[in-house]
């Protein structure tokens, strides 16, 4: 079992935190006004979650990405997402430090900094100390075994879900009985205790919020609508999905994407950024923004749009945690639907040093793409850590793909 | 209308002017040194006494390469991915699919019938495989960069060189040295270890129609030959090679010209 927590633990990681902020990396972007209320909204939800997860009696839930975060709330725990916290954060904090400590740990730069990011704040002590830690194996099994780390180092119990390919009855039925199985771990071995009520009460909120985000990917369909994929691309990566204040998150991102398609801005052709994400002020992105519009591919998933059976909770929960799945084929009827729909003539394909997930599925993204006749850029990149990285590296190629699209 | 098109490469600034016949009348090579700005004014300069001009006369100037955007005097700067598209169009309109190897990268492109990118990869990570790749192996072995093809015909064993990285290719090239292994023999690995990169980033392309070849290291018949053997078919390999990119920029320029004054 794991050591007792020390008191005032959680205070000192939150000091550590606020001990790395550093200068921003570029220039903040000028958002549109009718976005600004959802972008300052999720600024205040993002401080209010990392506030209420460094406090003491807080019970914080480690999670990987994708994670049914419905179960985590109706736990009454706070997910923290390694990855996308390590993200976020990157915006703030004196990453060098945090990637000089993961290399005198011996940790390969060849590794994904998506992965090396989250261990290097664990390795400053300045995430806070998890209760629990639920991972899947999927989409990426190194953070899989970065959240197995992560438990062994706090010593706290680790829950992992395993995810099969196939979508069949057995399949789901498979990953519905691990979710239950988990919940009761949880409760048994944690005291957090998820009600029947109190998961409904989460997929409510879910299915509310969720209505919202589509309603959103729906406009993003037949208007071009600055800045709004990226705060679909930060919601799908916050995944807090189940929480309350997540209905008014999205219910204002909408109410922004109306406002804005009523005014029909134009804006460059569409491309799609496949792969990892940097920072929103990542001067590729700003680069690229002058010369095309550029739709992030995970928030548009399929999976993304469903919303759960109410009635049936962790049924509906895991098929969409299959359907969250690197499946290649899945993955390439999704890619006609969102081609078709959001009109997309670019490939953007991100694939940060060491991930095999996009090395495997770029020979399909490719072919898809030769099918299509869709222009496409295959960039190998590290977009957080600056010691692999040059902007000029990239640029050269970078600039050749817009001239394509032109 | 005379129009001018300046690569400004990691190693050499080319340059070359074109009539509005599309032929080009003078073509300049300067190395870069430590500044673009100047190398590109020099070559600008350069071209333009060989052919007997001045700025005067000259109507649109396109630059590319990495020093592209420094380039005060440019009327538009483009990628050499799209210059050595209409370049190489220009000499040969079968070919469709071309490398470019220059200082510091290597490019596959495939273009269609009318000179147009359809398609490219380059290379990333490290320059093996690239000019600085040549030059850094070369000196190891005390070979003049300019005689490598030559050396290499003479070779009668094959060594194989890695090709990942140019410092530990360098490693390796001073230890065949030190055993005493033949010269023409590591020349040779060393150009099979480009050309089977090269190959590499040709293949994602999908190689179709005519191979051509631009680039500074076309110059060298070992790679030419190396790739030739890797890709099992004739490559096409162009006069001044080097030059090619200044030579799609000013045909880009003469486009530009042409829909200006339409």
């Amino acid at each position: 079992m794991r050591t007792e927590r020390r008191e005032g633990e959680r205070a000192a990681q939150y000091q550590n935190l606020l001990g790395l902020m550093g200068e921003p990396h570029g220039d903040r972007a000028a958002a549109p006004d009718a976005l600004i209320k959802a972008i300052r909204m999720r600024s205040v939800m993002n401080c209010h979650r990392l506030a209420e997860a460094y406090r003491e009696t807080s019970k914080v839930a480690y999670v990987s990405e994708q994670f049914p975060t419905e179960v985590v709330f109706a736990a009454g725990a706070m997910p923290w997402n390694i990855e996308s916290m390590a993200i976020m954060l990157a915006q703030s904090v004196d990453v060098n430090r945090i990637f000089q400590l993961t290399q005198e740990k011996g940790l390969s730069r060849d590794i994904c900094s998506f992965l090396r990011g989250p261990h290097g704040m664990m390795l400053a002590n300045c995430y806070p100390t998890p209760d629990v830690v639920l991972t899947n194996d999927q989409p990426c099994e190194g953070l899989a075994k970065q959240m197995c780390l992560a438990g062994k180092r706090f010593d706290v119990p680790v829950i992992a879900m395993n995810t099969p390919e196939s979508f069949d009855e057995d399949a789901i039925g498979y990953v519905a009985r691990q979710i239950e199985r988990m919940r009761e771990r949880m409760a048994a071995e944690l005291g957090l205790e998820g009600s029947s009520e109190s998961l409904q009460r989460a997929v409510a909120f879910s299915n509310d919020a969720r209505e919202y985000y589509r309603k959103t990917v729906a406009l993003l369909e037949t208007h071009k609508l600055p800045g709004i994929s990226r705060e679909l691309q930060e919601i799908f990566g916050m995944n807090y999905f189940g929480a309350r204040e997540n209905v008014t998150l999205c219910k204002a991102l909408y109410q922004a994407a109306a406002e804005l398609a009523k005014a029909a801005p134009g804006g460059g052709k569409r491309v799609i950024w496949i792969g990892q994400v940097p920072e929103e002020t990542h001067e590729l992105l700003r680069h690229m923004s002058r010369e095309v519009e550029i739709l992030y591919w995970a928030p548009l998933w399929n999976a993304n749009l469903r919303s759960l059976d109410e009635t049936r909770s962790l049924h509906s929960i895991a098929e969409r945690a299959i359907l969250y799945h690197w499946n290649a084929e899945r993955m390439s009827v999704e890619l006609e639907r969102i081609c078709d729909r959001f009109s997309v003539e670019g490939f953007v394909i991100v694939n940060v040093w060491g991930c095999r997930n996009i090395a495997g599925i770029s020979p399909m993204l490719r072919d898809f793409a030769a099918r299509r006749k869709i222009k496409h850029i295959t960039i190998n990149v590290d977009l957080v850590d600056r010691n692999n990285y040059a902007f000029n590296h990239v640029k050269n190629r970078v600039d050749a793909f817009l001239e394509l699209m032109q | 209308m005379i129009t001018v098109g300046i690569d400004v490469g990691s190693l050499s600034t080319k340059s070359a002017l074109m009539n509005n016949r599309l032929e080009v009348i003078a073509s300049d090579v300067v190395l870069t040194g430590g500044t673009n700005r100047a190398a590109a004014e020099t070559t600008y300069e350069q071209v333009l006494t060989k052919a007997g001009l001045t700025r005067d006369d000259v109507g649109y100037v396109v630059t590319t390469g990495y020093g592209r955007e420094n380039v005060t005097f440019a009327n538009k700067h483009l990628s050499e991915i799209t210059c050595h598209g209409f370049g190489m169009h220009l000499i040969n309109p079968e070919i469709r699919t071309i490398l470019e190897i220059g200082g510091q990268d290597s490019k596959a492109i495939r273009i269609d019938e009318h000179g147009n990118v359809e398609n490219f990869a380059m290379n990333d990570k490290c320059a093996a495989g690239c000019g600085r790749f040549l030059e850094v192996t070369a000196r190891a072995m005390g070979v003049p960069l300019d005689q490598l093809g030559e050396v290499s015909a003479h070779s009668q064993n094959i060594v194989r060189i890695s090709n990942t990285c140019t410092v530990f290719a360098e490693t390796e090239v001073v230890s065949l040295v030190a055993v005493g292994t033949p010269i023409p023999d590591i020349v040779r690995g060393v150009h099979n270890s480009i050309a089977a990169r090269a190959a590499s980033l040709l293949r994602t392309v999908t190689i179709s129609g005519r191979v051509g070849m631009s680039g500074g290291v076309a110059l060298n018949s070992g790679v030419v030959r190396a790739l030739a053997d890797a890709l099992k078919t004739d490559i096409y390999v162009v006069d001044n090679p080097q030059v090619r990119g200044a030579i799609g920029a000013a045909f880009i320029g003469q486009r530009q010209v042409a829909s200006r004054d339409a």
